[in-house]
């Protein structure tokens, strides 16, 4: 019962922390707008909190970068489990257009577990809460 | 980096580049075509900028002159991502002062910019509206007047915020003779952009060193004289404005013609520079060709990086709790500057916050 | 019609100034001029711009690998006018006076040229990595021709003591 609980809680509203590790804010200004009530991604529960440490889910935009890595690993463990990544955009999924650079490591399950990806450079705003809801799909059935 | 004594900022040293990929030299390993992709999300934001000052160099090295149409239509497109641009900073330096109303208005306006990019370009950001030798797509009659109504909100909408931002104490409490940069200050450290204008300095590269159709649409360069945080929003509200004028008259005198030339074949060697006004300021780019179908060198500076020394300056003797909207008030590529190193040479202590934290600590001693 | 009229007497007033340390001039197209100066007159050219021809705004500065040189531009903007002042360093010993006592904005640019091609800016106050990450290996200039992709990848990883994925 108190996990049937608690699964629905984070499934009707997820907390989300949103790091960007070395993108050019294509998706981040996406990922934003969809926050604002035009798409207004909040109707889903999903809502962005400042910290790590109150999140469920992370979104990761960018192509993560040499120097970033530490840090994104280091914000992924402050995530209390049970936790999911999004990886959002091209150069998260994959590096995008700075695949082969000498700085990037080609997407963001180099570091880290990444759960869903949702593609696009950037995603529009649809996308990115259609990812969002295939991954709270992937939660009610884990 | 900054060294404090309690509340006082002492000292400030520039350390960047959590968003360093090494751009540069993958320009070398890539074809002009493929160029025109890559030279777009140096920054997501400005990106039209950065592929038209891409193209106008390329363009000039090969001695292409693009059809006039295309000129007037890649004015239209800039001048709309300065709107979106500028609209997108004033919601942010709304949520930095802790004034979110203010972010979902005007990021609700930006949408009415961003649903004409996708009309006209296809997409909502990074929209590749260049090509070598013009533009890809044509403007139609429905493009046009739809512009015209959007362009037509927009300026009460625009209107409505300059009447409003004087009269907001909040705002202005925060804002005005916040992160000071005198003039002299400003043009020894080789600042750009409204951050320059609004220390009274007249330089805008659409007046000085024109481009695309700028060299006929009228407008004025704004200035404010204030040098201070307030000064820097008037001159972004103002330059809205002075955007839908262009608009206007670059939709009202658009030539007939084609929008694209075929090119002769290959870039020839030499070199080139080229320089837009970006929203955030002054871009300037050098290429160099050898030759062959790869540039052998192509340097960009984008405006932010122009304007991080004045931020040094204008942060230096002021209070911590400013920071935040004093870094906001250049416009700065957002993930720039994401974790900030403190010393307190006092208290004898060094920490590190993130600008979340930063923001919460400035909103608290502003007593919010 | 003066075709190029000011950068004309720019042009010809820096052979007047510099005499034979103005090894090359030429007025690309209109508002672009490309002068290369030897470095021994690197700071007197950048001075006589600025004061008698009011090019104060600088830029950026820009080195391009030439092999065995390193090209060093400064782009000097004043009203209408872009100069680009250049100065070649040999790339065994790269070295250029800094400028930035004359042009404090000048710091962030030469501390980029520094990390990126290892050009040397002396007097320069504070002459570190710029952009480049915490833990980069020494003696390894990213936009040097002779350093590929790869092989900065390999001198990444072995520098932080890590696999290559």
């Amino acid at each position: 019962m108190q996990m049937n609980l608690v699964k629905w809680s984070r499934i009707r509203s997820p907390w989300v922390f949103h790091f960007n590790a070395g993108g050019c804010n294509g998706c981040d200004i996406e990922i934003l707008a969809s926050l604002m009530p035009r798409y207004d991604i909040e109707r889903f529960g999903m809502i962005l909190r400042g910290s790590p440490r109150h999140a469920d889910v992370m979104l990761v935009t960018g192509t993560v970068t040499r120097q970033i890595i530490p840090r994104l690993k280091r914000i992924y463990e402050q995530i209390p489990d049970p936790k999911f990544t999004l990886a959002i955009g091209n150069c998260a999924c994959s590096g995008g257009v700075f695949q082969q650079c000498y700085n990037v490591h080609e997407g963001a399950d180099k570091a880290i577990p990444v759960d869903v990806y949702i593609p696009g450079c950037p995603p529009r705003p649809q996308a990115i809460i259609d990812g969002a809801v295939k991954l709270l799909q992937k939660i009610s059935k884990s | 980096m900054f060294t404090v004594d309690g509340e006082r900022v002492v000292d400030v040293k520039i350390r960047l580049g959590y968003v360093h990929r090494g751009g540069e030299k993958a320009f070398e390993a890539r074809t002009y075509t493929q160029g025109l992709y890559l030279v777009e999300r140096i920054c997501g934001i400005c990106a039209m900028a950065h592929q038209l000052c891409y193209v106008n160099n390329v363009e000039a090295l090969m001695g292409v002159e693009i059809p006039r149409r295309a000129d007037y239509i890649r004015t239209i497109i800039a001048e709309l991502e300065r709107i979106h641009s500028h609209l997108l900073w004033v919601g942010v330096a709304g949520h930095e002062i802790g004034w979110d109303t203010l972010f979902m208005y005007a990021w609700r306006d930006r949408e009415v910019v961003l649903d004409l990019m996708e009309l006209i370009t296809g997409n909502r950001v990074l929209h590749a509206s260049n090509t070598i030798g013009g533009v890809r797509r044509d403007l139609t009659s429905e493009m046009i007047s739809r512009i015209r109504k959007g362009m037509k909100l927009l300026d009460e909408r625009t209107n409505y915020y300059k009447a409003m931002v004087p009269k907001e104490r909040t705002l202005m409490k925060r804002a005005v003779g916040v992160g000071i940069l005198k003039p002299k200050d400003a043009v020894a450290l080789c600042a750009v952009g409204p951050t320059l204008r609004a220390s009274g300095i007249k330089r805008d590269v659409r007046r000085d060193d024109p481009y695309s159709a700028y060299d006929e649409t009228p407008f004025d360069v704004i200035t404010y004289d204030g040098c201070d945080v307030a000064s820097r929003v008037l001159v972004r509200v103002d330059e809205i404005l002075e955007s839908i004028k262009i608009l206007d008259y670059a939709l009202e005198h658009l030539p007939s013609g084609p929008v694209a030339v075929r090119l002769p074949r290959g870039v020839p060697a030499g070199e080139n520079v080229s320089v837009v006004e970006a929203p955030r300021g002054e871009d300037i780019h050098y290429l160099k060709s050898n030759g062959t179908d790869k540039p052998e060198r192509y340097k960009v500076r984008a405006p932010t990086l122009a304007n991080w020394p004045a931020v040094g300056a204008m942060i230096k003797g002021g209070f911590v709790a400013d920071i935040p909207i004093v870094i906001a008030a250049i416009d700065p590529c957002m993930s720039c500057t994401d974790r900030m190193t403190f010393t307190d040479i006092r208290a004898a202590k060094s920490w590190q916050w993130s600008r979340d934290e930063l923001r919460r600590y400035s909103l608290k001693w502003r007593g919010k | 019609m003066s075709e190029n009229k000011k950068e004309q007497e720019i042009v010809e007033a820096l052979k007047t100034k510099l005499g034979q340390s103005l090894l090359a001039a030429r007025i690309q197209r209109p508002r672009r001029i490309f002068a290369t100066v030897s470095p021994s007159a690197l700071l007197d050219s950048v001075k006589f711009l600025m004061e008698s021809h009011g090019l104060r705004h600088l830029a950026t500065i820009t080195a391009v690998d030439l092999g065995k040189d390193i090209a060093v531009y400064y782009h000097l903007i004043g009203g209408e006018i872009t100069m680009n002042l250049r100065a070649d360093t040999p790339k065994t010993e790269p070295k250029l006076p800094t400028i930035v006592p004359m042009i404090p904005g000048a710091e962030l640019y030469e501390r980029e040229v520094y990390e990126m091609f290892g050009v040397i800016f002396e007097g320069h106050p504070d002459l570190t990595h710029l952009i480049l990450p915490d833990g980069w290996p020494e003696n390894v200039y990213p936009m040097r021709k002779e350093w590929k992709t790869d092989a900065i990848k390999n001198e990444i990883a072995k520098a932080l003591g890590e696999k290559l994925e």
